[in-house]
């Protein structure tokens, strides 16, 4: 890729594929993440996240197309692999017969780069006592408990599945506020996926959405908001003449309100001048993620944000 | 991953800890009890002076009061612990991950799964294996009067002696862990585990009951009244030798023509019935690392 010559990309798919039976869990993904960014995965139950996750961290062997990891292809049963990436399941399952203590000792013993001092220091500044069962522990404790695991594990990509869904809206907001800290400090790359879009809005940076197994976007979200536009037209307007490719249209007495997909330059030019008895005006995140969601059959073969990523 | 097993496993390495306690104490008290009734009844200078014959009165007697009452519980306790203790380590290792989602932490750390597992396995079953011995062998100081005078061709020696307790033990954790993989459940891991080790306990009694494959023929010259009053049930067996099981006498003229078991196919028929339950918990085991290596969903 043209873009951010000499980084390799964090996590890369192509044209990545699972079967489960005859009903393809995951098809045809391709993608690029760049490392130190935090990417939300987006996507109806059902879509594919955790089949993408699970792939990606070699608990799935993919039917067809491959992943690598910072350069080098993720496979199944493999140590090097697995040194590279830290995975937090949905519902962070846990031993709840063992100490916070146990735990910590099971991940030193489990992984040669375990660091011991990071997973002290983090229970420590969260108040967690390293004597207490994991059992006894609240919700948004033992999630605090597993993320710790995950980062103390020390790999360069983290792999939250629905890391909050659980957890009421105060401990959301730390366990979120921790991942982004985590990442700032060591250039970790996250990827989250998660139901909440308001959420990810805050803290992505980088945005996939899938839908019935297909990738729908993927690119920064900046670019990604600047690629569309929420434009306001007479009805009898055909979709043939607006800039840009019509993702929703939502018909009323007179006027029709569309959310297109253009090139950054176009979206602001439309918002700059919109053409006489037009207004226009910047999409919002969730606006974009959410018509994307309710149409899965508008499938962008070419990601929308990586044109926009080349020229910046 | 020593540790990881270790702590992983305590709880039930406690357990059979304390029932190891608790039938080595039982053995210990039985085996005393046993041998004094033995020196009591002056049963080892009998054999010392005619090798059985004419010790039949003794021998009944003593026989009946060992397996008539202190040594049945034992007895119990013993033919149900390799299954019930091969199915509650067993199920769990991969039934209890699975069924609670903790695979998902287990197998993604920086040590692949069939490491994993087979690092598990090497541990535990060396444990299991180091248990077995060592029950089995304080069983068998505790039955040496008994084994003496009685027959270890069959249960309850049969099961517990030799090579079958520790290799029965390993049959029913096998059974257990690949139950374990296949229901993702604990519970039902372990009934199914325990259930598929009654099959082999029933083929084992099998082989040591009706098929009987290490059976021989021998033919006994007799007089008189001997003659008339030999049976399968004499004490000391007409073949002349304490442990031999007889399964017929048949009088043809001043001969007997009996068949029988010897008491030195104990060996033999152990290494066959311990082969069998090694096989299957071993292939079952085998199977369960062969499966989750290949498992891809």
């Amino acid at each position: 890729m043209t873009h951010d010559v000499g980084r390799v990309p964090a996590l890369r798919a192509d044209r990545l594929g699972k079967r489960y039976g005859h009903a393809w869990g995951l098809r045809d993904c391709t993608f690029e993440v760049p490392p130190g960014s935090i990417v939300g995965l987006v996507g109806p139950n059902g879509a594919g996240k955790t089949t993408l996750l699970a792939l990606t961290v070699g608990l799935l062997a993919p039917t067809e197309g491959q992943v690598a990891l910072f350069g080098e292809p993720s496979r199944a049963q493999d140590a090097a692999t697995l040194a590279r990436v830290s995975y937090l399941a949905q519902d962070h399952p846990l031993y709840r017969g063992f100490t916070v203590a146990d735990m910590f000792r099971f991940g030193r013993s489990l992984n040669p780069s375990w660091d011991a001092g990071l997973a002290a220091a983090r229970m420590g500044a969260l108040d967690i006592p390293l004597r207490r069962k994991v059992k006894s522990l609240s919700g948004g404790q033992q999630a605090q408990v597993a993320l710790t695991m995950a980062l103390a594990k020390r790999a360069p990509l983290l792999l939250l599945d629905e890391p909050v869904a659980s957890l009421d809206p105060l401990a959301r907001l730390d366990f979120m506020r921790d991942v982004v800290a985590a990442s700032a400090e060591s250039g970790l790359t996250v990827l989250v996926a998660s139901h909440v879009i308001a959420e990810l809005e805050r803290l992505c940076d980088w945005l996939l959405v899938l839908n019935r197994g297909r990738l729908q976007l993927a690119g920064a979200v900046d670019d990604l908001v600047a690629g569309h536009a929420v434009l306001t037209v007479p009805r009898d307007a055909t979709n043939g003449s607006l800039p840009g490719r019509v993702i929703e249209r939502t018909d009323s007495d007179r006027h029709s309100t569309v959310l297109v997909s253009a090139p950054p330059g176009a979206v602001a030019a439309a918002i700059a001048a919109p053409p006489p008895g037009w207004a226009a005006e910047p999409a919002g995140f969730e606006q974009v993620v959410l018509a994307y969601l309710r149409r899965p059959q508008v499938a962008t073969t070419t990601p929308a944000g990586a044109k926009g990523t080349a020229v910046a | 991953m020593i540790w990881v097993t270790w702590r992983q496993h305590r709880p039930q390495a406690l357990t059979a800890l304390a029932a190891f306690a608790f039938v080595a104490v039982y053995a210990l008290v039985l085996g005393l009890w046993m041998r004094s009734t033995f020196d009591a009844d002056a049963i080892g200078t009998c054999l010392a002076r005619s090798g059985g014959a004419g010790c039949g009165g003794t021998i009944s007697s003593f026989m009946h009061a060992v397996q008539g009452g202190a040594a049945v519980p034992l007895n119990l306790v013993l033919l149900v612990v390799p299954g019930v203790l091969g199915a509650t380590v067993g199920a769990p290792l991969l039934g209890q991950e699975l069924e609670r989602g903790t695979w998902q932490l287990a197998w993604t750390q920086t040590v692949p799964r069939t490491r994993w597992l087979v690092a598990k396995l090497g541990l535990v079953i060396a444990a299991l294996a180091v248990f077995g011995v060592a029950l089995t062998a304080v069983v068998a100081w505790s039955w040496s009067p008994l084994d003496q005078v009685s027959i270890r061709t069959q249960p309850p020696q049969f099961v517990v002696e030799g090579l079958a307790l520790t290799c029965s033990l390993l049959c029913a954790f096998g059974l257990a862990l690949l139950a374990g993989l296949l229901l993702r459940n604990t519970i039902g891991a372990m009934v199914a585990g325990y259930f598929a080790w009654e099959l082999c306990l029933g083929i084992t009694l099998l082989l040591t009951g009706p098929l009987q494959v290490f059976s021989a023929t021998k033919t006994v010259p007799c007089a008189g009244a001997a003659c008339a009053a030999a049976s399968t049930n004499s004490v000391p067996p007409v073949t002349g030798n304490l442990g031999d099981l007889v399964n017929s006498v048949s009088k043809v003229g001043d001969h007997l023509v009996v068949s029988y078991v010897p008491a030195s196919a104990f060996w033999p028929l152990q290494f066959v019935v311990g082969g069998i339950f090694l096989g299957v918990g071993l292939a079952a085991a085998g199977a369960a690392v062969w499966l989750l290596n290949r498992r891809t969903s």
